[in-house]
């Protein structure tokens, strides 16, 4: 009896459902109602990384409260919808779809690589145009309609490996994390690009790992150590570190280090010097990135300020000054523009001479692969300390 | 030396793991389930000792009121989640305890937000005796467990209470009949072992500083397969796993080779353990009666 | 007599028919183009998770033992599917409905893979009792995962996962839906033939089943590989409606979902864990995306909440009384049936587990009053 039951639930459930679905269907035009653009993106907001989606989601919003105020495109408004993938590619589906369907006409795409991977095939289909603030993996923007505002990790890794070649040292550290196609990828390129000679001790995390003892050991008689990952595995590494690993050595990150020395109630703890090759200081005190700093701090908790959100904050301009440049140019843009002919426009736009300056660089330009082109800048985070 | 300081820190880790491991094996002897929240437990103690930490400044304090909290909330999580279920399926007791895990989670990034805090609890700095460097923390983290353990094992053999729980571990309706409150004793197990959780929180900031709302969650899962490899449900097995599961884990990441299993080697540890003694290093072989 | 075994017959047979339907009549909505892609992403979500829950089901609900890997099965059969796939697209590429042969000899591999996996790890693991395979199994899908995602990027892809061909969305989850009804057909033949009383009596009572001659070791071992087999087949489809298989998924985490399906939905209850898993897939996908923006945060609040309260509810043995008489079913009933009174057939799938020792979730309880007065059943 109790079956028949289940059955007779099952059974409304796929009326409910199937009502639900049909009702929503059959239109292709789902830009059709819209009476602001739409832009999407999907991050993790939610679980282990979700500072980093956070970031973007408020730097964005940020962005799009700024364009508003000063009277949208031609007086339309923008909106931000920001939905959560918590890191996992599985639910990069539903969320592009739901965003799509809700009148997305455009987006940021992910703000990490692993589900941007699924998020670039995805949006192909359909030509919805993305600008990713921070997915950087290599093959993100492998479809014409992609396009990166960070550096892709297999450029930084060459980058980093020029400048260690440069140095002339004999023997060097690596600590890595394995498991991250982020780190992974920087330090596959790495390996290839340098130096045959020059003698590298490895060594790696996985998971959210918090306990790096070992690996510190391993590496105490380094005085120049590569570590491809992001500030917050790195500032427990240093400060696990500091008195172990030779106090005259050198941290060397790559864009992931940004938001190190916000970790640290006092920077100098660290008696290392710190350095990093990136495209955003979140300390810097001077230009656009420190009106943004003065901007972000004020309106959100300065805890979940970091380079993804600068960039956030780029890509959503870069799409703005990108639209109204075609306006400029005698392209039509109405507010129920679908995201593919959006996506054509956007798509001569950047792939054409249009060039972007902001918080993370100036002039910035586009390659025909989606890659970014712009200065990488060598920050040094803080100095060693005087004994 | 490298391989003594290897070692030590094997040590350390498996010590903080043995701790986490006596709440589980605890809870499992008495309340005969699996405490999926336990791991979330620690992070609630983590955050307890960040803010009493940002108000005050004292790690002790800091670990005393961490210590309060957990106990009151792993009494709370008793009561309302567990409590209702007593006679339940310990299947539908298995899934609240996920789900009070998710909500501890959940709630954390609720009210600390999403970015990782700093706790630098205590900069202690190396005791270094000739070529050998080991972090005092290290020593402070060995030290405390030893004398908790000890505590625990001299707790539940010499006072009423601790025999108590021992009876209604052993078997649960006996024991009521003998005048324990059962009630009372299961509350008491779950005080002791969230008690410790926050101990295990702050041997875990002391040794990394980085506190996120899934701080508890892959050492919870640790310990819980190190209270499995000693037997589950005996003290001494909890710490002898533990131990284990930490120096594994040191010697695995020296090797760059395996390094980046180290994860899947404690967990092979564990099979193999188990298929040569299946209930675990220390643990009692029942009869199984018709 | 004879109205009575079309009646047990037209039970067996509900949930294909219920399965069939739904498979007909979204996938005659997706053929019109009515469906958006949300809804055919959802349902082959959907159908991914009921293979998974019937499939745990097996093992936990029947068999009485705990696994906590069925993910690391399933992440078995996604790589090795999906690797598979990826070496016979361009294989196939000239040869009329080449994909469709891919995509079987895909399903194939993944699925026996997987078995393969179960066996070896069942073989020994099957020894243990209760929790100690609960972790042993968990032990096994965290080897899986940690395997997988440090393979080289020639092999697996490694951290950054194996890319591997999606299936026309409007048609793999039709194929899904009709390998949901080959696991429920293999699940359910196996379960009501003498081998599944045997299965059963394991769970009622190891000991006396092996004193009454049946081979426990064996038939632990035929549910376990069966189970594994289709957590492999799963993992294919998995393989098929993603871009992209990433290790990272397949953590214990995984796991615990799909047990939850499996014991919210009544344990030894197949039918229990189709509508679970539908139910808490639904609700997954519901509240991600719902909850944007700064709302994301409420996601896992709700879902644990719902979750206690839902299984405090249908558990608590203080609330028994309630829901025995507040539940939908009794209501129905005394609302139509005034003189109605529970039937006692012995049922196959409804007796208690050894897992539950006193009462199993609600939806799987006999009424007891039944039993005491016989006389009644007559005039029902």
């Amino acid at each position: 009896m109790k079956s028949m039951f289940k059955k007779a639930l099952a059974l409304v459930l796929a009326i409910a459902m199937l009502a639900t679905f049909a009702a929503c269907g059959g239109t292709t035009s789902y830009t059709a109602n819209n009476t602001e653009f739409v832009i999407g993106v999907s991050g993790p907001l939610t679980g282990a990384a979700a500072v980093y989606g956070v970031a973007v989601k408020n730097s964005a919003q940020m962005a799009v409260d700024e364009i508003n105020a000063a009277g949208g495109l031609n007086g339309v408004k923008f909106k931000l919808v920001a939905t959560d993938d918590v890191h996992d590619p599985t639910k990069v589906a539903a969320n592009y779809a739901s965003m799509l369907e809700g009148g997305m006409q455009v987006s940021l795409g992910t703000v990490t690589t692993g589900p941007g991977l699924e998020y670039s095939k995805l949006s192909v289909e359909d030509n919805v145009f993305f600008l990713t603030p921070s997915a950087s993996g290599d093959k993100i923007p492998e479809f014409d309609n992609g396009y990166q505002m960070c550096f892709a990790d297999g450029n930084q890794g060459k980058v980093a490996a020029d400048y260690v070649n440069g140095l002339g040292l004999k023997e060097i550290g690596v600590f890595y994390k394995s498991d991250d196609p982020y780190s992974d990828g920087i330090y596959k390129q790495f390996k290839e690009a340098i130096n045959a000679d020059i003698k590298i001790t490895e060594t790696v995390f996985t998971g959210e790992a918090s306990d790096f003892s070992t690996q510190i050991n391993t590496l105490k008689d380094c005085k120049f150590i590569f570590m491809p990952i992001y500030y917050q595995p790195a500032s427990v590494f240093m400060n696990q570190a500091k008195d172990i690993i030779a106090k005259d050595a050198v941290y060397y990150g790559c864009d992931g280090f940004d938001g190190l020395a916000g970790q640290f109630d006092d920077f100098s703890v660290i008696p290392q010097e710190v350095s990093m090759l990136s495209h955003f200081d979140s300390n810097a005190t001077e230009g656009a990135a420190a009106d943004f700093i003065k901007k972000y701090t004020e309106k959100y908790d300065a805890e979940t300020l970091n380079q993804f959100g600068a960039s956030a904050y780029d890509c959503v301009y870069a799409i703005f000054n990108a639209m109204k440049a075609a306006i400029d140019a005698g392209t039509e843009i109405d507010v129920t523009i679908s995201a593919s002919d959006l996506c054509d426009i956007l798509k001569g736009q950047f792939g054409g001479d249009f060039s972007y300056s902001g918080v993370t660089g100036t002039d910035i330009k586009w390659q025909a692969n989606g890659y970014v082109a712009k200065g990488a800048i060598k920050y040094v985070l803080k100095t060693a300390n005087e004994e | 030396m490298e391989f003594i300081e290897t070692l030590l820190n094997g040590l350390s880790i498996g010590s903080t793991y043995a701790v986490i491991a006596l709440g589980y094996t605890m809870v499992y002897g008495i309340a005969k389930m699996l405490n999926f929240a336990h791991g979330d437990v620690i992070m609630v103690g983590g955050y307890m000792i960040y803010l009493t930490m940002a108000g005050i400044g004292n790690p002790i304090l800091g670990l005393a009121v961490a210590v309060l909290f957990c106990v009151v909330l792993g009494i709370s999580i008793e009561k309302v989640a567990y409590k209702p279920l007593r006679g339940a399926s310990p299947l539908a007791v298995l899934i609240t305890a996920i789900g009070v895990s998710y909500l501890l989670q959940s709630t954390a990034q609720i009210i600390f937000g999403s970015a990782p805090k700093m706790v630098i609890v205590a900069d202690l700095g190396n005791l270094t005796i000739g070529s050998l460097t080991v972090p005092y923390y290290m020593l402070i983290t060995l030290g405390c467990s030893v004398v908790i353990m000890l505590t625990l094992s001299l707790f539940v053999k010499y006072t009423k209470t601790g025999r108590a729980m021992i009876a209604v571990s052993e078997d649960k309706g006996a024991a009521q009949l003998m005048g324990i409150n059962v009630n009372a004793i299961i509350t008491i197990t779950f005080a002791i072992g969230s008690g410790l959780a926050a101990f295990a929180g702050f041997f875990m900031l002391m040794k990394s500083p980085s506190l996120s709302n899934t701080l508890g969650a892959m050492p919870g899962i640790k310990a819980f397969t190190a209270a499995v490899i000693g037997g589950i449900g005996s003290i001494p097995g909890a710490m002898v796993g533990g131990i284990l599961m930490g120096i594994v884990e040191a010697l695995s990441l020296t090797v760059p080779a395996i390094a980046p299993y180290t994860d899947a080697i404690e967990f092979l540890v564990l099979i193999v353990i188990l298929l040569v003694r299946p209930s675990g290093i220390l643990g009692k072989v029942r009869r199984e009666k018709v | 007599m004879a109205n009575k075994l079309t009646n047990i017959k037209w039970k067996h047979y509900v949930n294909y028919i219920a399965v069939a339907i739904v498979t007909v009549v979204f996938g005659a909505l997706a053929f019109a183009g009515a469906l958006p892609s949300s809804a055919l992403y959802l349902l082959e979500k959907i159908a991914i998770s009921i293979i998974l829950a019937v499939s745990l089901s097996m093992v936990v609900g029947f068999l009485g033992e705990l696994s906590l890997g069925h993910a690391g099965f399933m992440c078995v059969g996604a790589y090795l599917g999906g690797k598979a796939s990826v070496i016979l697209e361009p294989m196939l590429k000239g040869v009329p409905a080449g994909k469709e042969i891919a995509l079987v000899i895909s399903l194939i591999v993944g699925g026996v893979v997987a078995a393969l996996f179960g066996i070896v790890i069942g073989l020994p693991a099957l020894r243990l009792k209760g929790d100690y395979l609960a972790i042993v199994t968990l032990a096994f899908g965290e080897i899986v995962r940690s395997v997988f995602m440090n393979t080289s990027s020639e092999s697996f892809g490694g951290a950054l996962g194996l890319s591997t061909p999606r299936y026309n969305k409007s048609i793999l989850f039709i194929i899904a839906f009709v390998l949901v009804l080959v696991c429920l057909a293999v699940t359910q033949n196996l379960i009501r033939s003498k081998h599944g009383r045997a299965i059963t009596a394991i769970r009622d009572n190891e000991i006396a089943a092996r004193a009454t001659g049946i081979n426990v070791t064996k038939y632990k071992l035929a549910v376990f590989t069966i189970s594994s087999l289709f957590a492999g087949v799963a993992g294919v489809l998995y393989s098929y409606s993603n871009y992209n298989v990433q290790s990272s998924k397949f953590s214990y985490n995984y796991s615990i979902e799909i047990l939850v399906m499996v014991v919210l939905g009544g344990m030894g209850s197949i039918n229990g864990s189709i509508i679970a898993a539908t139910l808490i897939t639904y609700l997954d996908n519901t509240l991600q995306t719902v909850l944007t923006g700064d709302l994301a945060v409420l996601q896992d609040l709700l879902y644990a909440l719902i979750l206690i309260v839902i299984v405090i509810y249908n558990n608590a043995p203080a609330l028994k009384n309630f829901r025995d008489r507040f539940n939908l079913q009794s209501v129905l009933k005394r609302k139509f049936d005034p003189n109605h009174q529970h039937d006692d057939e012995a049922k196959w799938d409804r007796v208690p587990t050894k897992i539950a020792m006193n009462e199993i979730l609600s939806v799987d309880v006999q009424p007891q009053m039944s039993t005491l007065d016989p006389d009644k059943k007559e005039g029902v």
